[in-house]
This record gives C-alpha cells, structure tokens and sequence, in this order.
C-alpha cells in the first residue's frame, strides 16, 4: 500500500505542495486577522453601546451591528467550495489569474475573515462587564480602553481564535485544490483520488494531521502561557 | 459637592417597566462620608451610578460641584469622571496586568507623561500599603488586597469624590474593617468625598457622617447618622438600626413588669453625667435596667437604655420631666 521508494521520489512534489499550503493559509490568515479584528471589535462595540451615552448614538450603534452582522452571517452561509467557485471572477479582476495558491487566497481570506472576527466578537463577550465599566468610570477614553482592557483581557481567547482559524483555513484550503489552487490538498486529490495513489494520499493525511496537532498544541500552549488569571 | 435633583431611572424592557430609582433629591457635602443604605434592590446602586453617570438618569440632573453633567459632551464627561473615583464589590481589575499597570491605566486616561507614572504608582501603593506588590497580577491577591488596588486605581488622578458600590461586600469582617480604616483615612488626609452603598449597617456606624435609607428606589429617611441612629422614625431605618443596636425584650418577660417601661436615649455630653442615679436620689421612684448599651458613633457616646420605674404615677411623671429638662430622651413604651 505504502510505497517507501515512491513516496522518497515523490519528496520534492510533496514539499512544493506542503509550502503551496502554508502560503496560502499564511496569506489568507494575515489577511483574516488584519480586517477580521477590528470587524470583531466593532461588532463587540456596537452590540453593547458602552462607548454610547446617549440614546441618539446608541441607536446609531445598533444599526452599525445589525449591517455588519448581517454581512457576515451572509458570507458564513455560503459553503467554502461554492465561495471558492463564486469568487473566481473578483480574484480575476484582483490577481488577473483565477489558479495557484496565490488566487485561492481571495476566497480563503473572505472566508476566513467574519470566521474568525465572530470569534474575536465571542472572546470579547468573555470580559467582564465590570471591568469595562471601571475603565468607563476612570474616563478612559474608547480607545484606550480597546487598547489596555479589551484586546489585554481577551488576547488568550482571541490565540484561541486564530488557532481555530488556521485549522480551519488548512481544510479549507484542501479543497481549492479541486480548482487547481496547489497545496496538500491538490496532490491529495491528483494523485491520490484520481491515480488511485494510496502512497501520496497516505502521505498528505499524515502530513495533514500533524500539521492541524501542532497547530492545535501550540495555539493552546501560548494561550495558556499568556493568561494571568 | 453632589446635587442629585429630581433624579429617576427607569429600566424598559420588551414586557415591563421597572423603577431603579424613583424621584430622589439628596446633596452631598464636600468632605463627608456618605452613606446609602438598603437591601438589595432597594436602587442603592443604580443611584450610585448615576452619579458618574455609568447609568444615564431616565429624568432629573446631577450636578457635581455645580457642573451638570448629564449635559457634557462625552470629552468633558470622561474629564469630569477622571475626578471622580470609584471602586466595586468585586474590585474590577484588569487580570491580565499587573498591580502596577492597573494604576498606570488610570494615569494614561489623563494622559499623564510617562516619566511621571512610575513615581505615582510608588506613591498610591504606599497609600494603600502595598508597596511589594507592583508587579503581581490581582490573581495572586487576596480579596482585600485587590480592593486597596482598587483604591489605588480611584485616586490616581487626584478625584476630589470616591464612589464605593459594595466595596466591603465580599471581604471577611477583618479585612472590611482594615478597609473601613482605609477610607476614613483618605477621607480625612485628602479630603475626599465618600459616597458609599452598603446593606451593613455596621459600615455606616463606622465611618460615616450623613446617611441615607433607601427602599423601592426612594430615599425614606436621611440625615446625620447619629440622629438617625439616635432616633429613627421610618420603620426599615428601625430594622437596619435593630441590626446593629437590638433593643428586643422578650413578651414573656416584658410581661412580668408590673412599672413603667421607658427608653432613655443620652446624646453625645449627657451619658454618663449620672442623670438616672440623680433621679433615683430626688425621686420616690425605683428603678430596674432591663437593657442598656452606649455606642459610640463618629467618637460621639449615645446611650440608650431600656428602665423599669416603679412607684406612683405622678411621681414618675416628674421623673421622666426632671430627665427631660436634663437633655434626656425620654420615651415611655
């Protein structure tokens, strides 16, 4: 079943494809975290109204959320594989091209933006209301009660998040290799569905597997390293 | 000084209404320790906070040294907060920074430069007698130490006023009063203003000057504690006072007295000036303690007694005349 000598030949192919995958998740995260923060920070913001003292600006506030979220809930409906296939004409307008790891990384960012901003919205909901308000009542200012309460009491819960998103980013980005995208999952599918190659297919789970454990293990490592409760 | 006018807060929710706090007018001096008393959802704490207006009043105004603050723009709302300090039941603090860096949230809110920072937070943890501490996180602080943060935290900009909500609550009755302590001597050292909510009577006994006594979102009574304490007229101001100086006499035994029970209160100067044993002396009356205790609010002795005096009518009636005429309270129960 498992062909020593054609997976050693094989090696090269395997290793352009391991680094198809950490690019494009490596891309699309960067891009996740940069946008998805603030959206995540926004949404916390507007569905509480505490920067909001009065009832004009609080209305303005649910607005604000109830649009954003919206949005958000619209792109997390859509199953990756039918974005992936959906976007292909936004990443031709982008990138000009619509395949390699690079284009695929259109539609895994999209993807992976409200993904992950729900989850900086959910470990921000995690903080105590009361030490919100204790900031509020100091007269901070909102944003360096962002800056020194939010994002400081909820950075444990937010490197959960992130080590949610890359797992989630490495599956989906598995299946745009069925649009030629590159990466683990593309070989996978090449070789292991239609060639029938047991060894490859073999070598991309594992491959797979240990890279979703070490993300995983590292994620809750650090965690955990930086919560002071 | 604090002018709570015509203030209201009513909560609306999809099916009902609900009054936190209903009509209240109260004005707190400058350099008093005040105290708000009730049980819970009495309102205590929604009036509290709209003082710093952490919650906004439904109706009325709140003036803060003349300043209406329900009227600031957000900017000079967050200036007026900086001078009004404030510290929670259950402290509060930022777990994910230190001691030091809490204290320090507080100075960068009013932007005070950098250089200026660490020889403040020195100074307020002196105040607070946790000078080792800085660099600890509030999760390897006992209950106690995370409120004197807390009260670091307050005082860090200079506030000329100090909120508390609770803030003994959760600490052991030793450490509550270590904490008590604290404020007293923050309110005397700096001259700080002490607005404090509590449900423990013994709090108001202890450090405060005014108090009030709130119930479904009213103030009932108030005034200086030691009137209030000398002589209560709402029936809950009774109660939380029975909580503290109980004057509870048994039916059965109340029963066996055959004389006239009277309630003597001594005020300030007149306790211990030997006033009943002078009567007792001028006086065909015989007299039986049945309860007695003298407590000392704000170093201010009152005594409250509870007699028996026996005799005939008249001449008890000129007894309970000659102690009047000596400053006296007299009740006959």
């Amino acid at each position: 079943m498992f062909d020593f000598a054609h997976f050693t030949s094989m090696l090269p192919d395997i290793w352009t494809a391991f680094g198809q995958t950490l690019l494009m998740v490596g891309i699309s995260l960067v891009v996740a975290l940069v946008v998805g923060l603030p959206l995540g920070l926004l949404l916390f913001i507007t569905s509480h109204g505490f920067f909001a003292v009065r009832s004009a600006s609080k209305k303005a506030n649910r607005i604000v959320n109830n649009v954003f979220s919206f949005v958000i809930n619209f792109v997390r409906s859509i199953p990756y594989i039918i974005l992936l296939v959906a976007l292909i004409p936004l990443t031709k307008v982008l990138l000009g091209d619509t395949t390699g790891p690079l284009a695929v990384s259109v539609s895994l960012s999209v993807a992976a933006i409200p993904f992950f901003a729900r989850l900086v919205e959910t470990s921000l909901k995690e903080v105590s209301k009361g030490v919100i308000e204790a900031a509020i009542a100091a007269g901070a200012s909102p944003w360096l009660i962002i800056k020194e309460v939010l994002l400081p009491e909820a950075k444990s819960g937010i490197i959960q998040g992130i080590t949610m998103t890359i797992i989630s980013l490495i599956a989906y980005s598995a299946m745009a290799g069925t649009i030629g995208g590159g990466g683990v999952g593309d070989l996978a599918i090449r070789f292991g569905y239609y060639r029938y190659d047991d060894t490859i297919m073999i070598a991309t789970i594992v491959i797979l597997v240990i890279l979703v454990q070490a993300v995983q293990i590292s994620g809750d490592l650090i965690a955990k390293k930086v919560n002071k409760k | 000084m604090i002018e709570i006018k015509n203030v209201s807060k009513v909560y609306r929710s999809k099916k009902k209404e609900v009054i936190g706090v209903d009509n209240v007018n109260l004005t707190i001096n400058d350099g008093e320790i005040f105290g708000i008393v009730g049980y819970s959802g009495a309102g205590k704490s929604s009036l509290l906070r709209c003082i710093n207006l952490l919650e906004q009043p439904t109706s009325g105004e709140i003036l803060v040294n003349g300043q209406n603050l329900m009227t600031l723009p957000a900017k000079d709302l967050r200036q007026a907060r900086l001078k009004i300090g404030m510290i929670f039941q259950h402290f509060h603090l930022i777990e994910q920074k230190t001691v030091g860096e809490n204290i320090e949230f507080s100075l960068k809110a009013a932007n005070v430069a950098k250089d200026k920072r660490n020889g403040r937070i020195k100074e307020l943890l002196a105040m607070v007698d946790l000078s080792d501490k800085q660099d600890m996180f509030p999760g390897q602080l006992s209950g106690g130490q995370k409120q004197r943060v807390g009260i670091a935290r307050a005082l860090a900009n200079e506030p000329h006023i100090l909120l508390c909500d609770e803030a003994t609550s959760a600490l052991d009755p030793t450490t509550t009063t270590a904490i008590l302590k604290l404020l007293k001597k923050i309110n005397r050292e700096l001259g700080i203003t002490i607005v404090l909510i509590t449900h423990e009577m013994e709090v108001v006994k202890d450090i405060c000057d005014r108090m009030a006594i709130m119930q479904n979102g009213r103030v009932v009574e108030h005034g200086s504690v030691y009137d209030i304490f000398a002589d209560p007229t709402n029936p809950l101001t009774q109660e939380f006072i029975g909580s503290v100086v109980s004057f509870d006499i048994p039916q059965e035994i109340m029963q066996t007295f055959t004389g006239t029970i009277v309630k003597v209160l001594f005020k300030g100067d007149t306790a211990g000036q030997g006033i009943i044993s002078d009567m007792l002396q001028q006086f065909e009356v015989r007299g039986n303690f049945l309860h007695g205790t003298i407590e000392y609010i704000q170093e201010r002795p009152l005594g409250i007694f509870m007699m028996e005096l026996i005799g005939d009518g008249q001449d008890i009636h000129r007894a309970i005349t000659y102690m009047e005429s000596r400053g006296v309270t007299v009740e006959v129960q």
